[in-house]
């Protein structure tokens, strides 16, 4: 109980915040994992840490620009101080999804071979990114790289819960279209839905909340559990409700239990919640096979 | 003749700059049973992409009425992930006519109950479209496609896959929506026989060739060899097209 406490009293935003990450990337994932887009979500991912890496080079002074627009004193702390990353890293991640959502009908090259080279292009920016940025600040990219939880405070809590009411938000408000868009698109066409629109606001919730997550979160937390909470939900479910029920219970459960064993065994947040969740895939995969040969 | 509700003049299809085919003049009338016919990559879903909009023709201009249309895909391109019923599906074919932020109402319901009970798979209303045989999600995607209520029915490779029974059957639900329910349709299919024995129109397709007219006028050895480069025997014995390749003993 030690352990719980301490976590409670140093972290509570850090184990709120992990809650809300893995809910919103358990209810994306369903998505991105039934949309057979996985290495959208990977793609994503690295786009946004390459959009963070971008914002250290500070060739643009957005902080700045909305300082002096809004009368702002920027201090260390101060929510616009953590702005320029988030915004780079939202920005990169919208622009990838505004190419990938106009390339579903292209058959020049399939859309894996565009996601693998944007993938290739983000690593590689990264890096580039990286090696130009001031050294102080090279250690916060890597720790985005390594995932750090524990390092949610208020602001990126309240970022992340404004996230998860937007996209919920968004898919209940529209989920006719996005649901019929996402399951057969020419039909949606045919059938009147203006399918280029909805898929192209599908992506854009997708890759903000992908980017958004990441930033907070890390790429390693952030692309599994877009994908370990949906597939437990896929191999558990009869109904679709199920599915997206499972997925987000999931993703709000394993996260604060996993920052729990890594507190207690010394281990990084990040990884822990990815291994935590990759062996409830392994016991919920080995029953629903058991299941299904009895 | 019936009334005219679709002219493509001059139309030009294809994908961004390639030209698939050039300059197609077309009329479909009310009542049509147009099927369209070609070999493996001629156009045909290129063709029926660009007659519901959501391909533009790359030159050329398409007359529509303000028509509903019934769109049934190829089913291969419809394998979902996540376990979609039946009524899940159907129910799809409603959302248009709801507006942006209806939901389903009693007039929707009733509609996915008819058109399911229509194509005769009322029964398998819960069950997942994952776990349905092929002719079984042929039937749901018709189902979809008529609870749109539509005016224009149009079918992309309906029996593609299919075992013998079942495409017959699927051939004989389509030739009813036709007769007893006054639907204008496009069958696609790169099977001539399907066609052959049920539609009034033929359209003959491939790469700068374009042949439309009463089956009996375009249904002519000379035209098939021009589509498929190829050599067929057409007879009809007992008002059955019989088509045979020349090739074979």
């Amino acid at each position: 109980m030690d352990v719980v406490n301490q976590l409670i009293q140093l972290f509570p935003y850090a184990v709120l915040g992990s809650i809300l990450a893995g809910m919103i990337c358990g209810f994306l994932g369903t998505f991105v994992v039934s949309q057979r887009v996985v290495f959208l979500g990977a793609t994503l991912t690295q786009v946004s840490v390459a959009g963070v890496a971008f914002s250290f080079l500070h060739l643009l002074n957005i902080e700045g620009w909305l300082a002096s627009l809004f009368g702002i004193v920027v201090t260390h702390n101060s929510f616009l101080h953590n702005f320029e990353p988030a915004f780079f890293s939202l920005l990169f991640a919208v622009i990838v999804v505004l190419i990938f959502s106009q390339t579903y009908r292209q058959k020049a090259l399939t859309q894996d071979g565009i996601l693998g080279i944007i993938f290739v292009v983000a690593v590689a920016l990264r890096i580039m990114f990286i090696q130009k940025s001031p050294v102080a600040e090279v250690s916060e990219v890597e720790s985005i790289l390594k995932g750090d939880i524990l390092f949610i405070g208020q602001s990126q809590f309240y970022t992340l819960l404004g996230i998860f009411i937007f996209t919920l938000g968004v898919f209940t408000i529209f989920h006719k279209q996005l649901k019929f868009v996402t399951f057969d698109a020419d039909s949606a066409s045919a059938h009147g839905i203006n399918s280029r629109l909805w898929l192209l606001i599908f992506y854009i919730v997708v890759g903000m909340g992908i980017s958004l997550t990441t930033r907070f979160v890390g790429d390693v937390f952030t692309f599994a559990y877009l994908i370990i909470p949906s597939s437990i939900g896929i191999l558990l479910s009869k109904k679709v409700w199920q599915v997206f029920l499972i997925a987000v219970i999931t993703g709000a459960v394993i996260p604060p239990v996993s920052i729990y064993l890594a507190f207690k065994y010394d281990f990084s947040s990040g990884p822990a919640a990815v291994v935590t969740a990759f062996i409830l895939f392994l016991i919920v995969y080995s029953y629903k096979k058991l299941r299904d040969n009895l | 003749m019936e009334k005219e509700i679709i002219k493509f003049n001059d139309v030009t299809i294809g994908y961004g700059k390639k030209k698939i085919i050039e300059n197609i003049s077309v009329s479909i009338y009310e009542n049509d049973f147009v099927g369209i016919v070609g070999p493996n990559g001629a156009g045909k879903t290129t063709f029926l992409k660009t007659l519901l909009g959501t391909l533009k023709p790359l030159s050329g201009t398409i007359k529509k009425n303000s028509h509903r249309f019934g769109y049934v895909p190829q089913r291969d391109t419809v394998q979902p992930l996540l376990p979609y019923t039946v009524e899940d599906v159907v129910m799809m074919g409603r959302y248009s006519l709801m507006g942006t932020f209806g939901k389903p109402g009693k007039n929707d319901k009733e509609a996915v109950e008819a058109s399911l009970s229509h194509v005769g798979i009322h029964h398998l209303k819960g069950f997942n479209y994952n776990s349905l045989s092929g002719g079984q999600r042929q039937r749901t995607l018709i189902a979809r496609a008529l609870a749109v209520e539509p005016n224009i029915l149009i079918l992309d490779e309906p029996t593609n896959g299919m075992d013998t029974p079942s495409h017959y059957t699927l051939l004989d639900l389509i030739s009813g929506l036709h007769d007893e329910n006054k639907l204008t349709i496009l069958l696609v299919s790169h099977l001539l026989s399907d066609v052959a024995n049920g539609v009034k129109r033929l359209i003959l397709m491939e790469k700068d060739f374009f042949q439309v007219g009463p089956i009996e006028e375009v249904l002519s050895e000379e035209n098939l060899k021009k589509t498929y480069s190829s050599d067929f025997n057409v007879n009809k014995i007992e008002e059955e097209y019989i088509i045979t390749s020349k090739h074979r003993k």
